[in-house]
C-alpha cells in the first residue's frame, strides 16, 4: 500500500515534470515563430496530461510515448517533405519575403556625394570599456552610438571646445586621434543605421561617410525602386524581385511554386534526362540484386542442407559474416579493393579494369558488393523455407519415382518461392533505397557528362536526392529534393503495400 | 576383412561423389564472404599503408596504423567510439523500452483501433526514414534556433530520432514474442490483485529478457551502421562524428587515401560487433528466420 502510494506519487511528479518541460519548450518555439513545432509540443503536453491523469484507457498509456515520437520524427517529416516540395526552398531562397527585401535594401547602400562627411569622436565607456562614437548630425543635438543603438545626448556647452570637439563627458573617456588608432579594428566594422534609412560609417579616424540605400521599397505597390537608375523591380512567382528587363535581385525568398517542382521533373530537360537514367538504374539494380541474391542463397541452401556434411554449421557461420561487419566499413573496404590497377582485385587476378570509373564496370562493382552483403540473408531464409517443407511430401514424391530434378522443380522450388516471395518484395523495396552501398562505394559516379554535374551512372533515386539537397554544385535545392522524396515514398510505398498484401500479415493480425 | 574394405570403399566413394564438391563450393563461397575481412586485417597490420603494395601477408608488419589512429587529434578515434556508443546505447535502449511498452499493450489488450495501429506502424516503417533526411535536417535546424542542445551538431536530437523509431519492426518482433507467453499467468496475477503495469513489470519483462537482448542488439548494430541521418544531423566536424562517419574521413581526406589507420579503426570497430553476432548467432538467426518464414 505504502509502496503503491509512493510509486503513484513519483508517477505524478514525472508526468507533471514532462508536461511542464513540453509547455516551456512549446512557448519558446512559439516565440521563435516555429508554429507547427510549438503546436505539437502544446498538444503533446495536453495529451500526456489527459492520458495519464484523466483517461481510464489503459492501452493509451502504453502507446502514447511511441506514437508521439513516431509523429514527430516520421509522420511530420513525411508531411513537411510534402509541403517543402511545393516551394522553391533552395540556396538564396530561404528567407521570408520581408527579410529578403530588407536584405536587398541594406546591401544597396551607396555614399551620398552631396553630403559632407560628418566629424566624429571615439569614446570608451568607463564601466564596460565599450566603444562609442559621438557625432553631430541634422540638428544641434549630439548623437551617441555603439553601432547597435543610437540616442541623442545633451552636452553641457562648457565641455565643448571652440571648434565643436568635445572635451569630456560623464561616464566616458574621450579618446584623441592617436588613442583612437588603437580601436581601428572595431571602427572598421562599425555601421550606424539611422531611422531615416541613412547609414554612417567611419571612413577615417575623424569623419563618417554618409550613405543611403539605392533601393526603396514601396509597400503599397509591392515594388522596389532603384532611386539611382529609376528602374522598378516587381516580385515574380519564383520569389524574386525582377526588373522589366529581367534582371533579378538577390537574395530571393521562399515562395510557393505549386506543382512546379513536379512538373519540372517532366518538362525540364536538364532534370529529366539524368533522372530518367537514375530511375532506370534504381529499378534495374534492385531487381537484378534480389534475383541474383535469391538464386545464390537458394543454391547454397540446397547444397548445404545435406545431413552427411558434418561441417555445415561451420560454413553457415562463415557465410553470415558479411552480416556481422558494419556495412559502412565493409563497403568502404570494398571501394579500396576495387581501385583500378592498384586495387587488390586487379592485382589478384592480374587484370586492369576501370572499376568505379567506367559506367558498366561501376554498376557491376555495385552489384557484387550488394550481393556480398545480401546473400547471407537469402541463404538463411531459403534454408529455413526448405527445412520447413514437410518430409512426407518429398518421400511421397520419391516413392512415386520422381527424379531429384523433378522433385526440385515441382515441389521444393514452388514451396520455397511461395514462402519467401513477400520477403523478396520487401528486399526489393529495401534495395530501391540502398543508399549506403551506392553513396559510399561509387558516390553515384561516374558522373554523366551531360547532367548538370550531379547525377552519375550508379546513382539511385535516393542518392541523387541526397546530392540535390546537400551536395549540389549549383547550391542546395531542397524543394526539388523533397519532390523527388515524395516520388520515392510513393514508389517504395506501393511496392511495400503489395508485399504486405502478399505476406498476409494484415490478415494475420490477431 | 573384404566386407570392411568394401564398406570403407563405398564410404570413400560416397564422400568423393556427394561431399567433396560441397566442400569445394563451401571454400569458394567462404573466401568470397571473408574476402574484405581478410584484406581489412592484412591492411591494418601493414605499416606501409599503401593500397598499391598491399599483399595478403603484409611484408612490413607492425602496429603503426593503430598508433597513428590513436594519436591523430584531428581525427579522434577514441572520441568517435565514445560518440557511437553513447548514441547507439541510448537510442537502442529507448527503442527497446518504448517498443516493449507498446508491444505489451498490443499483445495483451483488446481495444478499438488496435488493428489500425498495428498496420500503421508497419506501413509508416516501410517508408524509410532516410527519405525524410532533408526534412529532419530542417526540423532539427529549427529546433536548434530555440534550444541549442536540440540543434544540429548535437547528439541528443539524433538519439531522439533513432529512439523514436521504436514503433516499427522492433515492436512487431516484441509483440510476436509476447504473444507466445501464456495469458494464464497474467490472469492468475490479475486475480491476485496485480494491476496492468505490475503484470508487465513483474511477469512479462522477466520472461521476455532474451528477446529484449536480441532487439537491443539488432537496433544497436543498425544505429552503429547508420550513415546518412547521422552525417546530416551531426555534421562533419571532427569531435562530433561517429565511428562510421569519421573513419570515412581517412579515405576521403584532402591528403589522399589513408588506408592504414582506416582499416585499423574498421577492424577495431568490427571485432566487438562480429563477436556479439557470432556469440548470439543462434538467437539472431532464429529471430530472422522465424520472422521470415511465418505466415
Amino acid at each position: 500500500m505504502n509502496i503503491k502510494a509512493v510509486s503513484k506519487g513519483s508517477k505524478y511528479v514525472i508526468s507533471f515534470g514532462v508536461i511542464l518541460l513540453l509547455l516551456l519548450m512549446g512557448t519558446k518555439l512559439f516565440q521563435d515563430k516555429a508554429w507547427f513545432l510549438a503546436i505539437f509540443f502544446y498538444l503533446s503536453a495536453a495529451l500526456i496530461f489527459y492520458t495519464y491523469s484523466i483517461s481510464k484507457n489503459t492501452p493509451g498509456k502504453y502507446l502514447l510515448p511511441g506514437v508521439l515520437l513516431l509523429t514527430l520524427f516520421h509522420i511530420y517529416p513525411a508531411f513537411y517533405s510534402g509541403a517543402v516540395a511545393f516551394t522553391n526552398d533552395s540556396n538564396g531562397h530561404q528567407l521570408s519575403k520581408e527579410q529578403a527585401i530588407a536584405a536587398i535594401v541594406q546591401d544597396s547602400k551607396v555614399p551620398i556625394d552631396s553630403q559632407e562627411p560628418i566629424k566624429y569622436q571615439v569614446l570608451l565607456e568607463n564601466d564596460s570599456d565599450k566603444l562609442f562614437v559621438i557625432f553631430k548630425y541634422d540638428s544641434q543635438d549630439y548623437w551617441l552610438s555603439d553601432g547597435n543603438t543610437v540616442k541623442s545626448l545633451m552636452i553641457d556647452s562648457k565641455n565643448i571646445s571652440m571648434d565643436g570637439t568635445i572635451k569630456e563627458i560623464d561616464g566616458f573617456a574621450v579618446l584623441n586621434t592617436e588613442q583612437a588608432q588603437g580601436q581601428v579594428s572595431v571602427l572598421q566594422n562599425l555601421v550606424i543605421n539611422l531611422e531615416s534609412g541613412i547609414s554612417l560609417q567611419p571612413q577615417d579616424l575623424e569623419s563618417l561617410e554618409v550613405s543611403q540605400p539605392a533601393f526603396v521599397y514601396n509597400l503599397a505597390k509591392d515594388e522596389l525602386v532603384n532611386t539611382l537608375s529609376g528602374e522598378i523591380y516587381t516580385p515574380n512567382d519564383n520569389g524574386q524581385m525582377v526588373s522589366k528587363s529581367g534582371e533579378a535581385l538577390y537574395p530571393g525568398w521562399k515562395a510557393n511554386v505549386g506543382w512546379r517542382n513536379f512538373s519540372s521533373i517532366i518538362t525540364d530537360k536538364e532534370i529529366r534526362r539524368p533522372l530518367l537514367a537514375v530511375l532506370i538504374w534504381t529499378f534495374a539494380n534492385a531487381f537484378l540484386l534480389v534475383l541474383f541474391s535469391f538464386l545464390m542463397g537458394l543454391v547454397l541452401a540446397l547444397i548445404f542442407n545435406f545431413p552427411a556434411l558434418r561441417s555445415k554449421r561451420f560454413y553457415r557461420t562463415i557465410f553470415i559474416i558479411p552480416m556481422a561487419i558494419p556495412s559502412v566499413l565493409s563497403i568502404l573496404v570494398w571501394s579500396g579493393l576495387f581501385t583500378a590497377e592498384t586495387g587488390v582485385i586487379d592485382r589478384l587476378f592480374n587484370i586492369s579494369t576501370p572499376w568505379l570509373t567506367h559506367p558498366w564496370w561501376a554498376r557491376l562493382a555495385v552489384l557484387i558488393v550488394e550481393l556480398w552483403s545480401t546473400f547471407p540473408y537469402m541463404f538463411l531464409i531459403t534454408t529455413g523455407a526448405i527445412q520447413a517443407i514437410p518430409g512426407e511430401i518429398l518421400e511421397a514424391a520419391e516413392i512415386d519415382g520422381a527424379s531429384a530434378l523433378k522433385s526440385f522443380t515441382q515441389i521444393k522450388l514452388p514451396l520455397v518461392v511461395r514462402t519467401v516471395a513477400p520477403l523478396l518484395v520487401a528486399s526489393i523495396a529495401m534495395a530501391l533505397n540502398n543508399f549506403g552501398a551506392i553513396y559510399l562505394l561509387t558516390g553515384g559516379g561516374p558522373t554523366f557528362s551531360n547532367s548538370n554535374g550531379n547525377a552519375g551512372a550508379t546513382d539511385i533515386l535516393i542518392s541523387y536526392t541526397y546530392k540535390l539537397a546537400f551536395n549540389a554544385q549549383e547550391g542546395n535545392n531542397y524543394g526539388l529534393a523533397s519532390a523527388l522524396s515524395i516520388l520515392n515514398f510513393l514508389m517504395v510505398g506501393i511496392i511495400s503495400i503489395y508485399g504486405l498484401r502478399k505476406m498476409k500479415t494484415m490478415e494475420g493480425i490477431n | 576383412m573384404k566386407s570392411v574394405d568394401s564398406i570403407k570403399n563405398r564410404k570413400m566413394r560416397f564422400w568423393l561423389k556427394k561431399v567433396l564438391w560441397r566442400h569445394i563450393v563451401g571454400i569458394i563461397v567462404a573466401s568470397f564472404a571473408l574476402f574484405p575481412l581478410v584484406w581489412m586485417i592484412s591492411a591494418a597490420f601493414d605499416v606501409t599503408g599503401q593500397i598499391s603494395t598491399q599483399q595478403l601477408i603484409p611484408v612490413h608488419k607492425g602496429l603503426d596504423n593503430f598508433h597513428q589512429l590513436f594519436s591523430n587529434t584531428e581525427k579522434p578515434f577514441g572520441i568517435w567510439s565514445k560518440n557511437s556508443l553513447v548514441i547507439a546505447i541510448s537510442a537502442a535502449g529507448m527503442q527497446v523500452i518504448i517498443g516493449a511498452l507498446a508491444a505489451y499493450s498490443l499483445s495483451r489488450h483488446r481495444f478499438r483501433g488496435r488493428k489500425l495501429t498495428l498496420s500503421t506502424i508497419l506501413i509508416v516503417q516501410m517508408f524509410p526514414q532516410l527519405l525524410a533526411a532533408t526534412t529532419l535536417f530542417l526540423i532539427i535546424n529549427t529546433f536548434g534556433k530555440s534550444f541549442s542542445i536540440l540543434g544540429l551538431g548535437h547528439q541528443l536530437p539524433l538519439i531522439l530520432i533513432f529512439g523514436g523509431s521504436a514503433l516499427g519492426i522492433n515492436t512487431w518482433m516484441l509483440k510476436s514474442f509476447f504473444d507466445t507467453l501464456p495469458t494464464e499467468i497474467d490472469e492468475a496475477a490479475k486475480i491476485d490483485g496485480a494491476g496492468h503495469f505490475e503484470i508487465f513489470r513483474k511477469i512479462i519483462v522477466p520472461l521476455a529478457t532474451p528477446i529484449f537482448v536480441v532487439t537491443f542488439l539488432l537496433s544497436f548494430i543498425a544505429i552503429i551502421n547508420e550513415y546518412l541521418i547521422t552525417s546530416v544531423i551531426l555534421g562533419l566536424d571532427g569531435n562530433n562524428m561517429t565511428v562510421a562517419v569519421g573513419l570515412q574521413q581517412f579515405i576521403y581526406g584532402q591528403y589522399g587515401k589513408n588506408w592504414g589507420p582506416f582499416t585499423a579503426g574498421a577492424l577495431l570497430a568490427t571485432i566487438p560487433v562480429m563477436a556479439l553476432f557470432i556469440f548470439l548467432q543462434k538467437h539472431l538467426v532464429s529471430g530472422l528466420v522465424s520472422g521470415a518464414t511465418k505466415g
